[in-house]
């Protein structure tokens, strides 16, 4: 019997937005590989990093940052917004599909859209298939 | 500074596609300002071509490292080992750099990852404006410190021209007159008065029509 392979996503996620991987629990059940990179500010992101999580294997990549104009370091949210823009061109350009490469405002507690954020990507995942560069 | 932009990474696919091991040399000076050929870039272009030849079935090793300036020997050095490792370089430096790492290294092929684009100066966060050509007869002294020769799109010594429009020129109204700021600067300065001054046409000679220039400090050649 060949043995399904599960879809790994990576979510990078600022801590001032989201630091409650309890509301993560709602995906329980949700057949996927989650690996998870906290950052004190969204900003943080350099595009190599997220280039690297493909890399490494993620089929596709989030990012959860704060609603624009609540960033506590003012415009960090922004340059993330900007450097995923910039990094979902390349992945175009590569060949990999910008789609995989994604950028959300999430709450903790909100599991009802962080629910439908991972549903989403993991329809998305299902449209164009694996990394191919896995 | 001199200001790049890297090139696309299906030109840069293009370049790179015969060899198999492969250096991707940045540079931390101008390059590296201008977000074209710096570290990060090196690590983000890096990894971009990794996943491109993957995803292609084609496997291609990669080095990176970053030199501080690709145009003089004494950093150049820095990269021997690297370069003597891989069966080409793709150098994120400027024309200059690409070429003093084709000098040293005669054997390896060196390709440019950058397109250089201008001298100029960085405006703002993420916007480098083109400020100097490089003419080899500066005379900003005259002009107030406002370039007629690199910022006029007519190169006029004797400004304005009639397609100067409320401080805007006629051939793109996205860019500022040169010769509006000219006069802006000299009046505030107090030396509008050079404008009465005949400035004869340009002697290009000592601009690169007069081919490759090159300068010798006798006081330093030992």
């Amino acid at each position: 019997m060949i043995k399904k392979i599960q879809p790994q996503i990576t979510l990078f996620y600022c801590i001032n937005a989201f630091n409650d991987r309890a509301s993560l629990s709602v995906l329980s059940g949700v057949a996927f590989e989650l690996k998870t990179v906290k950052m004190a500010c969204s900003s943080m992101v350099k595009d190599v990093f997220l280039l690297r999580a493909f890399e490494a294997g993620a089929d596709a990549v989030a990012v959860f940052v704060c609603p624009e104009g609540q960033c506590r370091y003012v415009e960090g949210n922004i340059r993330a917004k900007k450097r995923v823009n910039f990094i979902k061109k390349l992945l175009d350009e590569i060949g990999l599909e910008g789609r995989r490469l994604s950028l959300h405002n999430a709450e903790s507690g909100d599991t009802e859209n962080i629910g439908k954020i991972f549903r989403q990507i993991l329809s998305d995942i299902n449209d164009m298939g694996p990394n191919p560069a896995k | 500074m001199i200001v790049g932009k890297q090139k696309s990474i299906a030109e840069i696919r293009e370049i790179v596609s015969p060899y198999k091991k492969l250096l991707v040399l940045g540079c931390g000076t101008c390059v590296k300002t201008c977000f074209a050929g710096g570290e990060d870039e090196v690590a983000t272009l890096s990894s971009a071509l990794r996943l491109l030849f993957k995803k292609d079935g084609r496997s291609i090793y990669i080095e990176e490292l970053t030199v501080e300036r690709q145009c003089e020997d004494e950093f150049i050095r820095e990269a021997a080992v690297a370069i003597s490792k891989n069966t080409a370089v793709l150098s994120l430096a400027c024309g200059a750099g690409v070429q003093a790492i084709a000098r040293r290294f005669a054997n390896v092929p060196v390709l440019p990852g950058v397109n250089t684009t201008f001298i100029g100066v960085l405006e703002k966060q993420g916007l480098f404006t083109e400020e100097c050509l490089g003419c080899g007869d500066c005379q900003l002294a005259v002009f107030g410190g406002v370039c007629p020769v690199s910022r006029c799109a007519k190169k006029l010594q004797n400004g304005p021209c009639g397609g100067s429009r409320i401080g805007k020129c006629e051939i793109n109204p996205e860019t500022d007159c040169a010769w509006q700021q000219i006069i802006t600067r000299l009046t505030a300065l107090g030396q509008l008065d050079n404008l009465r001054k005949y400035n004869p046409p340009k002697d290009w000679r000592t601009s690169h029509a007069g081919g490759p220039r090159k300068l010798v400090r006798e006081d330093h050649v030992i």
